[in-house]
């Protein structure tokens, strides 16, 4: 019989071991802490060629901003790329099976990934989960039947809109949209419009924050533009640095020299007896 | 005003108005397009008529994630079930297909749809599947939060033996009427025909909307109506 | 009181030049009473890995021995050591497996590649992964280092410099945090050599 005490590593699916412990815990009054979120403002526009999905970069663990530059714009497949706000391990997670279930999916048919297979798989994961996976995602691509833009809610709702906004600053860069958009935007108007919209997240919307990150896909190509636009420099970085004038008491030291790296020389003479 | 961070993230409802009406040779099926999360208007051009075959379409009203995901199943049911019976499928078994799913997990599904189509057995028929999971045939159905507007207007207009264009004016204004006074209803009105020639799909903007009391002529901007000169107060 | 303020715990990482450093308090408490001021948060995956675990102490324990043990099965099958980033990859796995019911627990990974370059990352309890180019914090005293890592941090630190500074930044930032302190735990990881000191800090 297998030893079910050894958990055997490759299972996949949720555990709920901790969950009662962990419920007893808050009855007695103790909190569990809270998640890494992304407080975000991601958006996305159709425009004569394509799509051009945009986001900022702050992540937040409460009122505490945990990472200054974080990326939000995750892969799916070569030609299609999803933008991620809610609970940040929940956006990562729920983008990473479902690029690897198309990767899976192209090796099998052998043809390029369709945005609709995409929002399927999103969407199947999030209704299954009746909105506890946390994630809300705009999901953009080109694919043979042309661009497409979709937005995914918690709950495994979806839409399809020219222009989309998502996460805490959605109504901040929705109003730059509804002001803005219009259809057959050029290229460069609709990065212009996108940075506009992020921007307008960044200043209005405390839980987002740092810098632009563009995503344009068109058929056959796309260019992912990491922190496309800096809007918010350090403003207070000394050149010379900190200098200690007392230095920290160390009242032990241990050095452990490593081993040496054994190097591996290829095509050596063969062995003969 | 109050807009909280719940509201942005509450599940997505449709606060909705939709209506499925017979008329002599069809049906009419129209809807708003007003998606909310709260107080957010999360899509104002949403389309709440889903085709699920050819000749069938379904109008969605509650939760958008648990009506998708009926619309979506009852539509890969019936593609299977015209491909093993080698004809459409007729509006009955769509709606009891729909009829299945609602009752079976009634207590997980927040979702009220109405179910209308043509077959060549029946004509046009409509099928209202309200929250529990009853199935119900009316020669007109209404549904959604707007719907409560409405009861009364149908119960004077509604009559046997319409014509087309009379069915898709009522429509219409039903519609409109329903968006004039509920909320959770808006954006523009979108309306599907379907008779024995086909489907057809038709298209009401928001500011081609009749007007009814009290309500204002659609404005550009409200820099047009305030008055730009008075001083700014801080 | 939140969980993760039951046993209390300070967490940093730099990266220097071909280097980096990870450094924690000693003090293991039960809310306010102090237990042990030697205790050891920061463990040693391989020779060029170190992962140190803020939180709630039992289930600290708890996930490196299942790190611990998914590194051996690793080694068997592989014959070779982890990545950082692989091994970040399955502490980020094993967590999210508890998304609804969560080892409390904020892990801070360190290591070195095999083309020397350093690599820290920080999680939070769910397995969200922060890959930072500069400095990782986590435990009670996480708001006070961010802030004087902040402002102490350099890039490209040799390891005397880089040292120096994670210490600085450590013992500043525990002695505004009352349920972290009593020394601290520094190591310093080089191409060539582990160096692993004591600080002497506040005991009060």
């Amino acid at each position: 019989m297998a030893n079910s005490a050894i958990d055997v590593p490759p299972r996949g699916g949720f555990s709920f071991d901790l969950c009662r412990r962990n419920e007893m815990l808050t009855k007695k009054g103790v909190n569990p802490p809270s998640f890494r979120k992304t407080g975000t403002t991601i958006v996305g526009l159709i425009f004569q060629d394509g799509v051009i999905l945009g986001a900022d970069t702050r992540a937040t663990e409460g009122p505490i901003v945990c990472d200054k530059n974080c990326e939000k714009i995750h892969y799916m497949a070569p030609n299609i790329y999803c933008c991620g706000a809610g609970t940040a391990a929940d956006t990562e997670a729920v983008t990473d099976m479902v690029s690897s279930q198309l990767q899976l999916h192209r090796y099998h048919t052998g043809r390029e990934s369709r945005v609709v297979t995409a929002l399927t798989l999103l969407k199947k994961h999030l209704f299954n989960y009746q909105g506890y996976v946390q994630a809300a995602l705009v999901l953009g691509g080109v694919d043979c039947t042309g661009p497409h833009l979709h937005t995914i809610y918690p709950h495994g709702s979806t839409d399809t809109l020219p222009f989309a906004t998502m996460g805490s600053g959605s109504l901040a860069a929705m109003a730059i949209f509804e002001s803005k958009y219009k259809e057959g935007l050029t290229r460069d108007e609709g990065i212009q419009l996108v940075v506009e919209a992020i921007c307008s997240g960044i200043f209005n919307d405390l839980g987002s924050g740092s810098n632009v990150d563009v995503c344009v896909i068109t058929k056959g190509h796309k260019e992912y533009l990491r922190n496309h636009l800096l809007p918010n420099p350090r403003t207070f970085v000394s050149s010379k640095g900190y200098s200690f004038a007392k230095k920290t008491e160390v009242l032990l030291t241990k050095i452990t020299p490593l081993k040496e790296k054994v190097e591996v020389i290829e095509g050596g003479d063969a062995m003969e007896e | 005003m109050d807009l909280k961070i719940e509201d942005v993230n509450a599940p997505h409802s449709m606060g909705t108005t939709i209506i499925g009406l017979t008329y002599n040779g069809g049906v009419v099926l129209a809807a708003d397009s007003r998606t909310s999360t709260g107080v957010y208007v999360a899509n104002r051009a949403s389309d709440k008529i889903t085709q699920l075959t050819d000749n069938v379409y379904v109008c969605r009203s509650g939760s958008a994630a648990d009506s998708q995901i009926v619309s979506d199943y009852v539509r890969y049911f019936l593609h299977q079930h015209t491909i093993e019976l080698g004809q459409p499928a007729t509006v009955k078994v769509a709606a009891n297909l729909v009829r299945l799913l609602s009752y079976n997990n009634k207590s997980m599904l927040q979702t009220g749809l109405i179910v209308g189509g043509w077959d060549k057995y029946e004509g046009g028929k409509i099928y209202g599947v309200p929250l529990g999971g009853t199935i119900i045939e009316q020669p007109f159905a209404i549904g959604g939060s707007g719907s409560s507007y409405l009861y009364g207007f149908f119960d004077q207009v509604w009559r046997e033996g319409m014509t087309q264009e009379e069915a898709e004016q009522l429509a219409v204004k039903a519609v409109s009427l329903a968006i004039a006074r509920d909320g959770a209803s808006g954006g523009v009105v979108r309306t599907v025909t379907i008779n024995s020639e086909g489907v057809t799909r038709k298209f009401y903007p928001g500011d081609k909307l009749p007007l009814w009391h009290e309500e204002l002529e659609p404005q550009n901007s409200l820099l047009d109506i305030l008055n730009v000169a008075s001083p700014m107060n801080i | 009181m939140s969980i993760s303020e039951y046993n209390g715990s300070a967490l940093v990482a730099m990266v220097g030049k071909n280097c980096f450093a990870i450094a924690s308090d000693r003090r293991l408490g039960v809310q306010l009473q102090t237990i042990a001021t030697d205790f050891q948060r920061i463990y040693k995956i391989h020779d060029r890995l170190l992962v140190g675990l803020a939180g709630l102490a039992t289930d600290a324990q708890t996930l490196y021995q299942r790190l611990v043990f998914r590194h051996k099965l690793y080694q068997l099958r592989e014959e070779r050591d982890m990545k950082p980033e692989t091994f970040a990859s399955l502490v980020s796995a094993l967590l999210y497996e508890k998304r609804f019911g969560p080892y409390f627990c904020q892990p801070v990974i360190a290591g070195l590649s095999d083309e020397d370059k350093p690599f820290i990352c920080t999680m939070d309890s769910i397995g969200a992964k922060e890959l930072a180019k500069d400095f990782v914090v986590a435990g009670t005293a996480s708001e006070s280092l961010y802030g004087a890592c902040e402002a102490m941090f350099k890039p490209d630190m040799e390891p005397e410099e880089l040292f120096e500074t994670v210490s600085q930044a450590l013992l500043a930032s525990v002695d505004r945090d009352c349920l972290s302190g009593w020394g601290g735990h520094v190591y310093i990881v080089t191409p060539t050599e582990i160096k692993e000191r004591i600080l002497k800090g506040r005991m009060d």
